[in-house]
């Protein structure tokens, strides 16, 4: 997502001599040669479908029979209804643990480790810590299900130390549901966030901490003036990555929870596939999958501009 | 297409037959003897429709079935999808009718209605599955479904733990089954196991609630939805906040809210709970599985001797209009009801009246057991005339939209009786101006 | 250079709690799965007597054989062409056009961040419209088109990075162009091109909103959109679920096993790049 590399020594000239003019035509025939299948195929599966949902949203439609011009009104129902204002806001609570719990313990572990696992046993963490990123979300969701159950290992372990209060049925309870789905998509993305920042953290030049350690500074100083500023990009790269799952999560959901208890876990992501293809509510559905889009890329966009490489 | 080849068969069997015979019976559309693949949707965890399919095929071997299964919340979700598409399906279980009938999904069964002659089922059977032109109101108009058979909720309750409390018969009253509950909750025993999970199971006891307060009639006129009805009546609110006052008491599992349906019956049977709302549909599991552990009683009413009322329907499936063999399939839905063999399974595997014609006898069962107390408590509930369909089938997604999630609420006390049934008919109401 | 990491053990043992986090759900569902059928069994317990059966059972009622075919159909028909038209796009992009083109680059880098949920709804009519719903072809153009974003500029950026002087070789006509792309570039551009097939491969498999919106039998499916149906048909019966899930899941793992170094890097690059 970065610019930078377009006006690196790879660009290609733009200068063009009238002399070439006829030679850059036939480039330009080559260039829209190789381009076009990939243009064709974005365009007609990416662009014309977003286009569709755009124009949907200002109908009133049930999918099957006449649609008539809505305008603006869905928009206005999305923004102010206050269920769907509750599920776009739940979406976003999703972000606090599927961002916060893996950047945290990442940067825990890059920091204490502060070096490449090499060997054997970087070789098995890597491989374990990776396993939730290759099987399919849909897969977490079952496993945790069964982990969040009345009879699950979380009830079990609770009992087990003494704490049978705290057993109950984590995915139906009003207030630990939405956390409970946020443990497990913190489980998926865990991983992806502390292999990326255990790499970053052996790209910054130790001789920095040594520095440091000479002057005196503390670790605490050395996490926030070398550690954290040395590990910007990568942490930029998974906020934005877990940020994404969060905001547009459907599967984890979709199977854990159907959404419930009430509206607790409904995600707009499971509510744009509700409204249309349940409710019928194709207009409605598709204001929200633009909203939605919005969102992602407002709440991106900052993370982007903030990591952006400044060195 | 599908009217063609009808009328060719029944040119064909005209022409082959002696003129003698009755002609009605001979035109009665069949699955002729050419191979066909019904194609079929049936509901996850209810052995009944699959196993009357065996059989199906076993008395006709041309015919066999592919059978998709799926959770009833998905079904919910699915069915108008699945019905839209080229390849709908030829068997189907419903949950809902009227935004199907709406949106001209459904085949209508006026035309096998006569042809089969199943004006000799009990007419109060068939008035759930008719439905006005355009889908509204439900209760008269056009047949666009069938029942494989006809079931009622009541309440399961553990023999054992009966006994141990002293429960010598069932309750007569609502009184006698509050002081049962709270009897059950002071010996440490669970008095009520109900899911609400997925969907909301207390739906269940809300409904049993509604009966006992006031009468059936205004709910029907709910459901079917009819102008200006509203289930939000002082006695539907009075039978709220009797719900409301056993979730406080603490008569509903604290985890009701993640218990799922299937775990419900595992830890009912397991001997956790003294009493389960459900319907007679799992009569037959239970007789099958453990037999003499469970009875059933229907929902006392607030005074005894007072009229009895709760949730009875059809086992709902219908005929997609997009069918590839709607013929086949209504003759199934017709063996259902009227083959001896397909009865018989139907109470021992189903545990729920078979309906059909009144003139055929009820298939045996056996004495003591659940489908005799459950086919029983129907004979008492047609005598008072209180079946009522579902209240969460009053439309399409009323269940998923309206009930499950505020009921769920309820349970986490983060929703009031009042609150439930204002909620639930706005609800309604939004889903009506659509 | 390296010095010796102050709290190596503290690491360690924070990096093996991680571990452990990380494979008890696993854990739990093989002793869920080994349990007698239909019986709700404990988190995590071994249970007396294993029912290894139950894989089989599961094996069998999945029809985990035709799910591997219909799964590996689609990724052969998403794969190999996105890849394709991804690398000839991105060399384009990188190499054919000036700056004036880079507009269209800028169109392309906008579906990174799409979620698919926004395009679902109007894909199901357009799919509809071709009359493909229920077919594999349902999952396989739009995944296609869906995975442009990423195969355009992760190959674009690959392509930025080749020295010049390569394709200094003039302003060659198309021909000539073609064969120098797939003689000189395409060669070159392996690794890219590997880790492009890796993450495709994964996301194609694991994909399971296309499925569950616009294939309904299980049979036309990814293996993640039939593990969806299984949790349908199964899920009431925690022993089977569990059994069929691992089974499901289990291709994958192996295939990760294998090629872990590749996967690792794949993935770890697809998250930087992406």
């Amino acid at each position: 997502m970065t610019d930078t590399i377009s006006s690196g020594p790879g660009a290609p000239k733009p200068a063009l001599r009238p002399s070439q003019r006829r030679g850059s035509r036939k480039a330009t025939m080559t260039a829209s040669l190789f381009i076009a299948p990939a243009a064709i195929a974005y365009a007609a599966f990416v662009l014309v479908p977003l286009g569709m949902s755009f124009y949907y949203s200002l109908l009133r439609w049930d999918g099957i029979g006449e649609a008539r011009f809505h305008g603006l009104t869905n928009y206005i129902t999305v923004l102010t209804d206050s269920d769907l204002l509750q599920i776009i806001g739940n979406a976003f609570q999703l972000v606090l643990y599927f961002t916060i719990i893996p950047v945290g313990l990442g940067l825990a572990v890059a920091s204490a480790i502060r070096g490449q696992m090499a060997g054997r046993f970087g070789t098995v963490t890597r491989t374990v810590l990776f396993l939730p990123q290759v099987i399919p979300l849909v897969a977490a969701g079952i496993a945790w299900s069964w982990m969040f159950a009345s009879t699950g290992l979380v009830n079990q372990t609770l009992k087990a130390i003494g704490l049978s209060s705290w057993a109950r049925g984590w995915l139906g309870d009003f207030v630990w549901a939405l956390p409970a789905v946020g443990i497990i998509g913190a489980w998926v993305l865990l991983g992806l966030c502390t292999m990326l920042l255990v790499t970053g953290i052996t790209k910054i030049d130790t001789s920095l901490y040594e520095a440091a350690r000479l002057d005196g500074a503390r670790p605490w100083h050395e996490f926030r003036y070398i550690t954290l500023p040395g590990l910007r990009q990568e942490i930029g790269v998974c906020i934005t990555v877990t940020v994404i799952a969060a905001l547009a999560s459907f599967d984890i959901v979709y199977i854990s929870t159907q959404g419930g208890p009430g509206i607790t876990t409904t995600v707009p992501g499971l509510e744009i596939y509700r409204l249309a293809f349940a409710h019928r509510q194709v207009g409605l559905a598709s204001a929200l999958a633009i909203v939605l889009m919005v969102l992602v890329l407002i709440s991106i966009a900052p993370v982007q501009w903030f990591t952006r490489d400044k060195k | 297409m599908r009217a063609y080849s009808r009328h060719a068969l029944r040119i064909a069997l005209t022409l082959s037959t002696t003129a003698a015979i009755a002609g009605t019976a001979l035109a009665a559309p069949s699955c002729g003897t050419d191979p066909v693949v019904l194609n079929s949707y049936f509901e996850t965890g209810f052995p009944l429709p699959s196993k009357l399919a065996e059989e199906f095929t076993k008395q006709f071997p041309n015919v066999t079935f592919d059978i998709k299964e799926d959770q009833f919340a998905n079904m919910m979700e699915n069915s108008p999808r699945i019905l839209s598409e080229d390849n709908a399906p030829d068997l189907i279980r419903l949950p809902s009718l009227t935004d199907l009938v709406a949106n001209n999904l459904l085949l209508n069964l006026d035309s096998y209605f006569t042809e089969f002659g199943w004006d000799k089922f009990p007419a109060g059977q068939l008035v759930q599955l008719r439905v006005e032109e355009g889908g509204r109101p439900r209760g008269t108009g056009s047949l666009f479904a069938m029942g494989l058979n006809y079931s009622m909720t009541g309440v399961f309750y553990n023999k054992e733990l009966a006994t141990q409390l002293g429960m010598a018969e069932p309750p007569k009253t609502l009184a006698e089954l509050d002081a049962l509950l709270a009897k059950a909750k002071g010996a440490g025993i669970q008095p009520i196991m109900q899911w609400n999970k997925g969907t909301a199971g207390l739906a269940f006891p809300l409904q049993n609630l509604m009966g006992a307060y006031g009468a059936p009639e205004p709910i029907n006129d709910w459901i079917f939805q009819k102008d200006g009805a509203t289930i939000n009546s002082p006695e539907n609110l009075e039978a709220a906040e009797h719900l409301d006052s056993w979730i406080k008491a603490g008569y509903f599992p604290s985890d009701a809210n993640a218990i799922e349906y299937f775990q419900m019956m595992s830890r009912f049977i397991g001997g956790e709970g003294l009493f389960m709302f459900n319907g007679d549909w799992e009569s037959g599991n239970l007789d099958t599985n453990t037999a003499g552990k469970f009875g059933f009683f229907i929902m006392p009413s607030e005074e005894d001797g007072g009229r009895h009322a709760t949730m009875s329907a059809p086992l709902t499936f219908g005929i997609a209009a997009k069918a590839a063999h709607p013929d086949c399939a209504a003759f199934f839905l017709d063996w259902v009801a009227t083959n001896e063999e397909a009865r018989k399974i139907n109470v021992a595997v189903g545990g729920s009246n078979p309906g059909g014609p009144t003139d055929l006898p009820m298939p045996a069962v056996t004495p003591g057991s659940v489908t005799e107390a459950s086919l029983a408590a129907g004979q008492t509930l047609a005598e008072d005339n209180g079946a009522m369909d579902f209240i969460a089938n009053a439309t399409g997604a009323i269940f998923a939209a309206g009930w499950t999630p505020e009921l769920q609420k309820m349970v986490g006390g983060q929703q009031t009786p009042a609150g439930l049934l204002e909620a639930v008919q706005e609800e309604y109401e939004t889903q009506l101006s659509r | 250079m390296r010095t010796a990491a102050p709290n190596t053990l503290v690491a360690r043992g924070l990096i093996i709690l991680l571990m452990i986090v990380t494979l008890l759900p696993f854990l739990s569902m093989l002793s869920a799965a080994l349990a007698p059928q239909g019986t709700y069994p404990n988190g995590l317990q071994w249970p007396a007597d294993p029912q290894w059966g139950n894989f089989v059972k599961a094996f069998e009622v999945a029809k985990m054989d035709q799910l591997l075919l219909s799964s590996a159909l689609i990724v052969l028909g998403v794969v190999p062409v996105a890849v394709l038209i991804a690398t000839m796009a991105g060399y384009g992009l990188a190499k054919l056009t000036t700056n004036k083109y880079k507009w269209l680059y800028l169109v392309f880098v906008f579906g990174l961040t799409l979620p698919f949920e926004a395009v679902i709804t109007p894909l199901y009519y357009e799919v509809r419209a071709l009359g493909l719903l229920n077919t594999r072809f349902a999952i396989i153009l739009p995944l296609i088109g869906l995975y442009m974003p990423f195969g355009v500029y992760w190959m674009r950026a690959h392509f930025l990075n080749v020295p010049h002087d390569l394709t200094e070789a003039a302003q060659l006509d198309g021909a000539t162009r073609w064969k120098e792309f797939v003689l000189v570039q395409v060669p070159l551009a392996r690794p890219a091109i590997m880790s492009l097939t890796i993450l495709l491969f994964l996301w194609t498999w694991n994909q399971f909103l296309l499925p569950v919106v616009l294939v309904q039998d299980p049979m036309q499916r990814t293996m993640a959109g039939a593990l969806g149906a299984f949790q349908g048909q199964w899920g009431t019966d925690i022993p089977l679920l569990c059994a069929g899930s691992l089974l499901i899941l289990t291709p994958t793992v192996v295939l990760f096993l294998i090629f872990q170094r590749q996967f690792v890097a794949a993935l770890m690059q697809g998250a930087v790049k992406g």
